[in-house]
């Protein structure tokens, strides 16, 4: 052993998943104190996972615990799975008290609930996400989401660039088969999403009373997301806010990885406020010690 | 309901956490089939995750099994020395008068192991072979481009994985390369190599060779630091009278924001070793 090394809790969960494997991996230092960014940011990198949080003792009376978002590259205000994947750790590693309904977590967003939900006989989580709005863009812009989407069959609602923190371009298909068949145009959807400041490209279809996604975030180095948090909270308020949800409610499920050996579900609800909420289940695979 | 293993994920090559090439490694696996391990190491998301079992063949310390997140491998140089270390740490396996021999798909391989303040491991790489190959006209111009060769020419090596070997002039012409990934990976895929080496002489304190790794066609960009590639170029050296010496120790990963060591030994029978440090960094168990 090095000396100087400090030993974190540590835990790795699967977020989304229905099972062991079939979500979004996360990574999560359960108490990061005496870590720094530098430090924060060389883990995020070496587990080489699309996300690593790190757990702080909240900074506002308000907030239960505060997070600290990582990908391998940068720190991010706010996403999806890391907010649930870290809020199911905490409660199962017995970090946080586990007998309220509600929980408030202090991220670089600000301060956001969460909810647990007793469901099927499953202990699940759900976030409120800060809920985007579509933004236009230059026919420029179109032109390259167009090229991105060359050969797919598109469904009835115009494709469109969302923000939300951060911007994803968001196109419906015809059915579940033209996104579950879809051979992405990975330079392309890079060019988009460089050329744009987006993330990448989302595509979507009504499938099974719910919906059937795929998340490429070529802005971020990685080809395709197995399970999106926030991209899927776009999705629902873009449906919400183009009058399209009629079929699906207001709370349904999604099925996002399938095409890449996984097997994700997303539970999606909008609220009476119109306020959209993500979440589904957790696996914890890994629980140990991080030495850093 | 999931069995609880022991699990660690290891830095290797690495003088201290973060420096080097992460591997996890899952300790007890016996009962998992290839299928779930397959999907575990898809799951890690990592170059490689290896599977700690029992040995089957006499004399063997302990088998291995390798995975990337696509496909089992029949060796690989970081998952070896990496799993070598975990098994030492748990008592999965031990050594005997500082020697182990891993079982892997690849066969037997000898381990050797220096205890100290800080333990080191080598391995003995399969043998390597220079590989005939023609290779279409237009692949190379595009991938040389603006770079600064050295004295030997591009070569072939097979040494379970194939390599194209490439030496530029010096170490800045490595260190200061933008890799034109489009045709490195037309190149790579065109003649069944993982991927493009680079290499150069050094003349820096701690090390005498300084090595880039790029294999875009497989996903990967650039790989932090590579053991199966730097026992390659041990070997295409040697051919060519060209080594350092019989020991070195190689530079890797600092272009993308690692610091790894490789130790290169050739032995008395001409075969490359390669291993060095490696840092425990995850301990724990896995439900899978």
């Amino acid at each position: 052993m090095v000396t100087g090394l400090g030993s974190y809790a540590f835990a790795q969960v699967d977020v989304f998943s229905v099972r062991p494997g079939s979500g979004n991996p996360l990574a999560v230092v359960l108490d990061a104190r005496g870590l720094d960014s530098g430090q924060m940011q060389a883990i995020a990198a070496w587990t080489n996972l699309a996300e690593t949080t790190f757990v702080l003792p909240p900074s506002s009376a308000a907030a239960d615990y505060r997070v600290r978002i990582f990908t391998t590259r940068q720190e991010i205000a706010f996403a999806g799975h890391p907010s649930i994947g870290t809020a199911y750790a905490l409660l199962a590693g017995g970090h946080i008290r586990a007998d309220a309904a509600e929980l408030r977590q202090e991220c670089l967003a600000g301060i956001l609930p969460l909810r647990r939900v007793l469901l099927e006989g499953r202990q699940t989580l759900s976030v409120r996400v800060p809920r985007s709005r579509i933004a236009g863009h230059t026919d420029e812009g179109y032109a390259l989401l167009h090229r991105a989407l060359t050969g797919c069959a598109l469904g009835p609602l115009p494709p469109a660039l969302v923000e939300g923190g951060r911007r994803w371009w968001l196109a419906e298909l015809a059915d579940e088969a033209a996104v579950r068949t879809m051979t992405p145009d990975l330079a392309a959807i890079s060019t988009l999403a460089r050329q744009t400041q987006s993330l990448g490209l989302c595509v979507f279809a009504r499938a099974n009373h719910g919906l059937v996604v795929r998340a490429f975030p070529l802005g971020v180095g990685i080809d395709e997301d197995p399970a999106s948090g926030a991209a899927n909270a776009a999705i629902a308020a873009f449906l919400d806010e183009a009058n399209a949800l009629a079929e699906l409610g207001n709370a349904y499920k999604v099925s996002q990885g399938r095409e890449m050996q996984r097997d994700a579900q997303l539970l999606l609800s909008i609220d009476g406020e119109r306020q959209v909420w993500v979440g589904g289940g957790c696996d914890i695979l890994v629980s140990g010690e991080l030495n850093w | 309901m999931p069995a609880f293993r022991r699990f660690a994920q290891v830095d290797v090559f690495a003088a201290a956490p973060g420096a080097g090439n992460p591997l996890a490694v899952v300790v007890d696996a016996e009962g998992l089939d290839t299928r779930s391990m397959q999907a575990f190491a898809n799951w890690t998301n990592l170059s490689e995750t290896t599977f700690l079992l029992p040995p089957t063949l006499p004399g063997a310390s302990y088998r291995v099994r390798i995975f990337t997140p696509r496909q089992e491998l029949p060796f690989a140089g970081h998952p070896s020395v990496g799993s070598a270390h975990v098994a030492l740490e748990t008592g999965f396996a031990s050594a005997v008068d500082g020697q182990m021999l891993q079982e892997c798909a690849a066969g037997l391989l000898p381990i050797r192991v220096d205890e100290g303040p800080r333990r080191r491991l080598h391995v003995r790489a399969p043998s390597a072979r220079p590989v005939a190959m023609q290779v279409h006209a237009a692949l190379w111009p595009p991938v040389l481009a603006r770079l600064r060769l050295g004295a030997l020419p591009p070569v072939l090596m097979d040494n379970g994985p194939r390599w194209w070997l490439l030496e530029l002039a010096d170490e800045g012409s490595v260190r200061s390369m933008q890799p034109e990934l489009e045709a490195i990976a037309r190149l790579t895929s065109a003649t069944g190599a993982v991927g493009l080496a680079v290499f150069a002489r050094a003349v820096a304190a701690d090390h005498r060779l300084v090595v880039r790794a790029f294999c875009p066609a497989d996903g990967i960009a650039e790989d932090p630091v590579t053991g199966s590639a730097n026992a390659a170029i041990a070997a295409w050296l040697h051919l060519n009278q060209r080594l350092p010496s019989r020991r070195y120790t190689s530079s890797q990963g600092r272009e993308v924001g690692r610091d790894g060591f490789v130790e290169v030994a050739v032995d008395a029978d001409d075969q490359a070793w390669i291993g060095g440090q490696i840092q425990t960094v995850v301990t724990g168990t896995l439900a899978w």
